[in-house]
């Protein structure tokens, strides 16, 4: 039984700044002119008022839009190889919600136990995750029908639910609980805290109320796979842009590109998507060069290969995807609508 | 207006004349539509008109096989025109079912009023020319100017030109060119170096969702500049160089073709400011060539005609 | 950082293989001295010439863009050059409104006998681009290293 913690909300600057010493903190922001997970000024606490989601995942902090892989020159004796300096320092990132924090424990399986991606396995062995549980779930969210809580996670190292003027903090794994000797500031929590949190989980729960029925998705997607005219209907309205996958929290495809000028070179690891009609372009031909080919392999691979692969459904019902899509194109009504034939 | 719509869809696709019917239905939001694309004509009691349906349908012509019936507001007739013009869409296809459009009411302006998000307002309605915005058992009034779309304070052609039938008691135009050019105003206040500086930062947030491409009706090529490796004009890696290319070569590419209809910069997850690059160039093809887009059904599209005599103070 | 009497503008010409290319040979046969900055390409029209051109050059730091081709209604093709007239119009006045300097991008309309007249043109270009310095557009930013956001 360890004794909760809590901190008051006017305290929280003096705690980040604090933590600043040893990580690089990075906490809500818009000023860059879009909600995402930025360097925190060292001031700042403003987005504890208006901070439900940020538009741009955190997986942003592991896989980035954009990243070098590597520079290289080119002379008579071939090509010349420079890794790029590999950053010691560490990395925490406060006010990450439970769907966000799960997304990444499902990138984890792609990236280390598919395969081990230095560049993404770098950052995650060196940052700490602060949760921040939901007390305002957007229309949006549907985590809860995924098993998922807006106010509780595993995937985080410390969870900091809102009591009032208070954050109540729970440490999740010894990294959070190391976090917490060390840091000052903050006072004993009560049994009415505890009470209190208790409650306000379980409101924040019963506010989200977009439901979809995941049970045996795998297998009736299985069922109706080849069933095109149900894919082409699906898939009439979507205008294969990149918007639902690229701000995906789960979404992981990248493309390589390089660039040579003048024998100075650099190779490049950015965002992709199989929403793009080119995704699997390949010199004699294109698998998916219809749309409604596009659109299922979407929805397949979330709700039925990666379940098949990793046993886990490769979505945490944040939402991005629904809210964002310029013309509305809802997982959850194209999951209710699946035909499942007898 | 409604009824009408519903009843005249249904009919179209009863009697085979057309095989789609593309409108707009409730979205699965508070305060949302979403496109219906349907061969179905039980589907046409779906459909929707109200202060809320934003997107230009006018897009999925270019992809649709088969006659279609297709409601347009004003700036998605011309749209269609600038198709028509193009020679991508054949008229006679074309069913255009005319939405006279009082403009559409901007969710992201109307959250900005009231200082909460769209999912906890209680309700928005429209009269005339107010807005009314309920949330908190409260219920506040702001005008048409400070809740519908820029470009919407901007239309020069809110019931169309071009339509077989028309829904509605047409509207006459009133843009309030001083409102919706405000941003660009301030940005051609700038001095060249600050304005550069300020693109390379909006294009720096630019993920390269194609989103603003995708939605956009004049965007129909197969294989988007973009896409080419051989010669490569642009990395698909979102670099601000990269991303800033991508645009400027985009507008110019759309000249003349491009209706003002607001949808790339409504459309994108980041907030790049897009429409103030997209009237520019519209208001450029205006100041050196009088054309607008999709006004005149028989009028050459822009980049292929020419007059004996015109910029040549531009040439040495 | 180059001082400016060492610094020698790159300037890039897009020259319509009947009028303006020919123009310019005119002027190497004529001896007319003309600055060494620019780099010529042959386009077989300036109707040929895309905006892309015009944007790849300014990325690869070339510190100006010419377009040169035939008089309006002495096009080889017929229109190529009317369809110039109106795609570098519209960029060179696009272009001004984002903010790259108008002297950047320049056009002109040099038929095969007007070897002067093309000499005279690159002078004029050359010296607009000395006045206002190297292409600085594309290089990268000051303290675009330690970007503010998660992104990095």
């Amino acid at each position: 039984m360890s004794n909760k913690k809590k901190i008051s909300k006017k305290d929280i600057a003096k705690l980040l700044g604090q933590w600043s010493q040893q990580f690089a903190v990075f906490v809500p922001s818009r000023e860059s002119g879009v909600a995402e997970m930025a360097k925190w000024d060292g001031k700042d606490t403003s987005f504890l008022d208006w901070y439900r989601n940020t538009v741009i995942p955190p997986k942003a902090s592991f896989l980035p839009p954009m990243e070098e892989m590597f520079s290289f020159q080119k002379d008579k004796e071939g090509y010349h190889i420079q890794l790029p300096p590999s950053n010691e320092h560490k990395q925490l990132i406060f006010g990450i919600r439970p769907c966000d924090a799960k997304a990444l424990a499902i990138l984890d399986m792609t990236f280390e136990e598919a395969y081990e991606d230095p560049y993404y396995l770098s950052k995650r062995k060196s940052t700490v995750l602060v949760g921040l549980g939901c007390t305002k779930p957007c229309e949006s969210c549907f985590c809860t029908s995924l098993g998922i809580s807006p106010t509780e996670s595993a995937d985080v190292d410390l969870m900091l639910t809102d009591i009032g003027d208070h954050f109540l903090i729970e440490e999740v794994t010894d990294k959070g609980k190391e976090l917490i000797a060390k840091s000052s500031g903050l006072k004993e929590a009560s049994k009415d805290d505890e009470a209190r949190a208790k409650e306000a989980k379980e409101t924040s729960h019963n506010k989200v109320t977009r439901k979809i029925n995941a049970e045996g998705i795998e297998d009736k997607l299985l069922v109706c796979f080849d069933d095109e005219d149900y894919w082409e209907k699906t898939a009439a309205k979507c205008i294969s842009c990149g918007i639902c996958t690229l701000l995906c929290p789960t979404c992981y495809c990248f493309d390589i590109s390089d660039e040579l000028i003048k024998q100075q070179g650099t190779r490049f690891r950015s965002w992709d998507s199989c929403a793009f009609p080119l995704y699997t372009k390949m010199p004699m031909e294109n698998p998916r060069l219809e749309k409604w080919r596009r659109v299922r392999q979407k929805v397949c691979h979330k709700y039925e290969f990666y379940p098949m692969t990793f046993d886990v459904i490769a979505c945490t019902g944040c939402g991005r995807c629904i809210r964002l899509c310029p013309v509305n194109w809802d997982i959850a009504q194209v999951l209710e609508n699946v035909p499942v034939k007898i | 207006m409604e009824q009408k719509l519903r009843q005249e869809a249904k009919a179209l696709l009863e009697q085979g004349k057309v095989d789609w019917i593309i409108g707009f239905e409730p979205g699965s939001f508070k305060f949302s539509t979403t496109p219906l694309i349907t061969k179905d004509k039980n589907d046409a009691d779906r459909l929707v008109i109200n202060p809320f349906i934003v997107n230009n349908l006018a897009s999925f012509l270019t992809e649709i096989k088969g006659r279609v019936g297709i409601v347009a507001k004003g700036c998605d007739s011309r749209s269609i025109v600038s198709l028509i013009q193009d020679n991508k869409v054949v008229r006679e296809d074309v069913v255009i079912l005319g939405v006279p459009c009082p403009g559409i009411i901007d969710l992201a302006k109307v959250e900005r009023l009231a200082g909460k998000d769209r999912d906890e307002l209680d309700d928005i309605t429209r009269e005339e020319d107010k807005v009314i915005i309920k949330f908190d058992g409260e219920k506040k009034e702001f005008s048409t100017t400070q809740a519908l779309f820029d470009n919407c304070l901007a239309c020069e052609l809110p019931t169309p030109q071009e339509y077989d039938i028309l829904l509605g008691e047409p509207r006459p135009p009133a843009p309030n060119l001083e409102v919706s050019g405000e941003d660009i105003e301030k940005l051609k206040g700038l001095v060249p170096g600050q304005r550069w500086e300020f693109w390379q930062n909006e294009l720096s947030r630019c993920i390269r969702c194609y989103a603003c491409r995708n939605v956009c009706p004049a965007c129909y090529c197969q294989r988007c500049f973009v896409e080419e490796t051989e010669p490569q004009w642009a990395l698909p890696v979102p670099r601000w160089q990269d991303n800033l290319i991508f645009q400027i070569v985009r507008n110019i590419h759309m000249a003349g073709r491009c209706t003002d209809c607001g949808e790339c910069e409504r459309v994108c997850p980041v907030n790049i400011p897009l429409r103030s690059l997209t009237r520019e160039m519209y208001d450029i093809v205006d100041e050196l060539f009088h054309f607008k887009a999709g006004m005149d059904k028989e009028a050459l599209p822009l980049m292929t005609h020419y007059e004996q005599e015109e910029a040549e103070d531009l040439f040495r | 950082m180059k001082q400016q009497s060492e610094w020698e503008p790159k300037l890039v010409g897009f020259l319509c293989k009947w009028c303006s290319y020919a123009g310019a040979d005119l002027a190497g046969t004529s001896r007319k001295k003309y600055p060494a900055n620019i780099r010529i390409i042959k386009v077989p029209c300036s109707g040929r010439v895309d905006p892309l051109f015009i944007l790849k050059a300014l990325r690869l730091g070339f510190d100006g863009v010419l377009v040169s081709g035939c008089h309006p209604g002495e096009c080889h093709y017929q229109t190529g050059n009317y369809r110039a007239r109106r795609r570098v119009a519209i960029t060179k006045k696009f272009l001004e409104y984002m903010g790259i300097e108008p002297q950047r991008i320049q056009a002109s309309w040099v038929s095969a006998s007007e070897g002067g007249k093309f000499a005279e043109v690159v002078a004029e270009v050359t010296k607009g681009l000395k006045e206002i310095g190297p292409n600085q557009l594309f290089s990268e930013r000051q303290g675009d290293g330690t970007k503010a956001t998660a992104r990095g």
